[in-house]
């Protein structure tokens, strides 16, 4: 390390801590001594490629399987991440719908759960600003309130996505995403390419290719394979980050420290600093996603231009929330799915049903006997999500009455959804949460804890605009 | 499970148990079996011979090929088991057409049918057959 004492430690190099760190360089006013700990190394995307190629790369030993850094009680439950330089911005899907208002007021709409201690109306400007971040391609109308075109124009529909759009207006929408529909600043257009995880043509926005000025900044210092566990504290105050580094135990000081790893990290990293929050550690979860597979008469569901190519609301917001979950559709628009009968290869549309869930106290993370490798325990879906699916299969047909539907074919629950979200909840006080609006913790006042692990509720709509959006507003607020 | 079909499939397991591994691997190959589902399933389209030999080929080479999977394979064959009874059969053939020329000749059952290579997203000239790659929207006119 170049110093003993640091200005600002920011654990993680994946989307929370970069958007935050965005946000905290530009109000920085004065040099400032940044450290960056990242417990893994960086594997650059065109490595990456070669692999999935088939090909040799020196980087291959870079890559620590998620299975090998947690302990997974739950087999059949899955939680992938990649752990390295920006962290899942390397694997995500480039989904980016925002929040719907709602989303944030589950309590006084429906009577569920908590508010979140800020609604969609602060978050508003931030979303923007992480939308332009990302050169995010989407549509101008849009069921959550937003003015403006977004940076890119939107993916091109579907047969199947034009009749649904037509019918439904804005309740039926080209997907907002982070998968270019043009070439733009570090990025190629989107290929409609038939995986996204590790992006074909390097289309998909990554920590990596951002161009947004982060790492590149000579007051960061970043140190790969330090790979955090604990705090030090002393009364209201976090002194030291904790690490190991090539087999050897280190700590740091610090005068602010950013948790940006994932919701198990962070969690993990606080139990292990003795954090008696009631609730750090608990509501750990995901949002459960199935496939429904749509049989078409006489129609070929073809000419889309990227994987997830609409979003549908038809079951996403309404009075039923106060009974059942919401559901957010993504139209799948990939190979992986067709038919084999004569004549009907293409006839065939692909829904993933999202539907959210709740933050029970029966799903958390604890620390291990490994201080390094946390413990995820994951036994139930809520009630709220179950009859949430049992509402969609009563309602769909209804509403893909607009289209020559010759049978619905309903998939298994998938054993993930790659959102990975919970454990250090966000709200008013110590009594309801881990952190509050800004994401600092109630007890802790100079530790943030930033992504996921904060949402106070899960939302049916994937969560990685809004942390990116949560960062930006938190060190806004902050500094 | 039909009564019938419980019974071969006894049978066959039995028979495994009484072949020494052995005798059982140097049986005729599984593969020449996978073949002929191919080409009875999709009979009424013009598969190039050697392209479906080759793909039959990668196939198993870059999936477990061992004594199980190639019981399991005879089982499918001897069984009649179609793509909509089995999803291995239906992997099989979903993965002989994605690995082939006929979606990005937008499913010409007129063409002959060649092989293009194991399909790999990261490999495959246009991986999507829904792509507006193959099907470009239309162009409002000038």
């Amino acid at each position: 390390m170049k110093y003993n004492n640091y200005d600002l430690i920011v654990v993680g190099t994946g989307f929370a801590s970069t958007f935050f760190l965005k946000k905290y360089l530009e109000k920085s006013n004065s040099p400032k001594k940044i450290l960056v700990l990242d417990r893994g190394h960086l594997f650059p995307h065109a490595e990456r490629l070669k692999l999935k190629k088939g090909e040799h790369s020196d980087f291959s030993q870079k890559e620590e399987p998620w299975e090998d850094a947690i302990i997974n009680e739950n087999k059949a439950k899955r939680w992938p991440f990649t752990l390295g330089f920006g962290g899942c911005s390397n694997c995500w899907w480039g989904c980016t719908p925002r929040f719907m208002p709602s989303d944030f007021k589950m309590n006084s709409l429906f009577g569920i759960e908590k508010d979140w201690p800020l609604d969609y109306d602060d978050l508003d400007p931030y979303y923007y600003e992480a939308e332009e971040l990302m050169s995010i391609s989407g549509p101008e109308d849009t069921p959550f309130p937003r003015k403006g075109k977004y940076p890119l124009p939107p993916h091109t529909f579907t047969a199947v996505d034009k009749i649904l759009n037509q019918t439904y207006g804005n309740k039926y929408i080209s997907q907002p995403s982070a998968r270019a529909s043009r070439a733009t600043k570090g990025r190629n257009a989107c290929f409609a390419s038939s995986t996204c995880d590790i992006c074909p043509v390097n289309a998909k926005f990554t920590v990596e290719n951002s161009e947004i000025g982060v790492y590149e900044n000579e007051q960061i210092e970043l140190v790969f394979g330090a790979q955090v566990y604990s705090l030090e504290t002393a009364g209201s105050q976090i002194k030291k980050v904790l690490y190991v580094k090539d087999g050897k135990d280190f700590e740091i000081a610090g005068e602010v420290i950013v948790l940006g790893a994932n919701p198990i990290f962070n969690s993990n990293i606080l139990l292990n600093a003795g954090d008696s929050n009631l609730f750090t550690g608990k509501g750990f979860g995901e949002q459960l996603g199935m496939q429904v597979l749509i049989y078409l008469d006489n129609m070929k569901n073809t000419g889309g231009s990227t994987w997830v190519n609409a979003n549908g609301y038809m079951l996403y917001d309404g009075e039923h929330r106060k009974d059942y979950a919401a559901c957010l559709i993504e139209t799948n628009n990939a190979p992986y799915y067709i038919r084999l009968e004569r004549g009907k290869w293409l006839n065939m549309a692909s829904f993933r049903m999202l539907f959210e869930d709740l933050p029970l106290d029966e799903n958390f993370i604890k620390p291990s006997a490994n201080k390094l490798i946390p413990r995820v325990s994951f036994t139930k879906r809520s009630d709220y999500t179950m009859k949430g699916i049992a509402n969609m299969k009563k309602k769909l047909p209804g509403i893909l009455s607009c289209l020559p539907v010759e049978q619905l074919k309903y998939l298994e629950p998938f054993p993930n959804e790659g959102h990975i979200i919970g454990g250090t909840r966000m709200g008013q006080t110590a009594a309801d949460s881990v952190v509050d609006k800004n994401m600092i913790h109630h007890q802790y006042r100079n530790l943030f804890v930033l992504g996921a692990g904060s949402f106070t509720t899960f939302s049916a709509s994937n969560p990685t605009l809004t942390l990116a959006a949560l960062s930006l507003y938190s060190a806004d607020h902050s500094f | 499970m039909k009564r019938r079909t419980f019974f071969i499939l006894a049978g066959i397991s039995t028979g495994l148990l009484i072949l020494p591994p052995a005798l059982y691997i140097s049986a005729p190959p599984l593969r020449k079996f996978a073949i002929q589902i191919i080409q009875k399933e999709l009979h009424y389209l013009k598969l190039e011979p050697s392209g479906v030999e080759k793909y039959v080929d990668d196939y198993f080479n870059s999936s477990v090929n061992d004594m199980l999977v190639n019981l399991r394979w005879k089982t499918f064959y001897y069984l009649k088991i179609s793509p909509n009874q089995s999803a291995r059969v239906f992997e099989l053939i979903k993965y002989y057409l994605l690995s082939s020329d006929f979606f990005i000749h937008k499913t010409d059952e007129s063409r002959t049918i060649n092989y293009l290579g194991l399909y790999n997203p990261y490999k495959s000239p246009i991986p999507n057959p829904y792509s507006f790659q193959i099907y470009p929207p239309e162009r409002p006119s000038a």
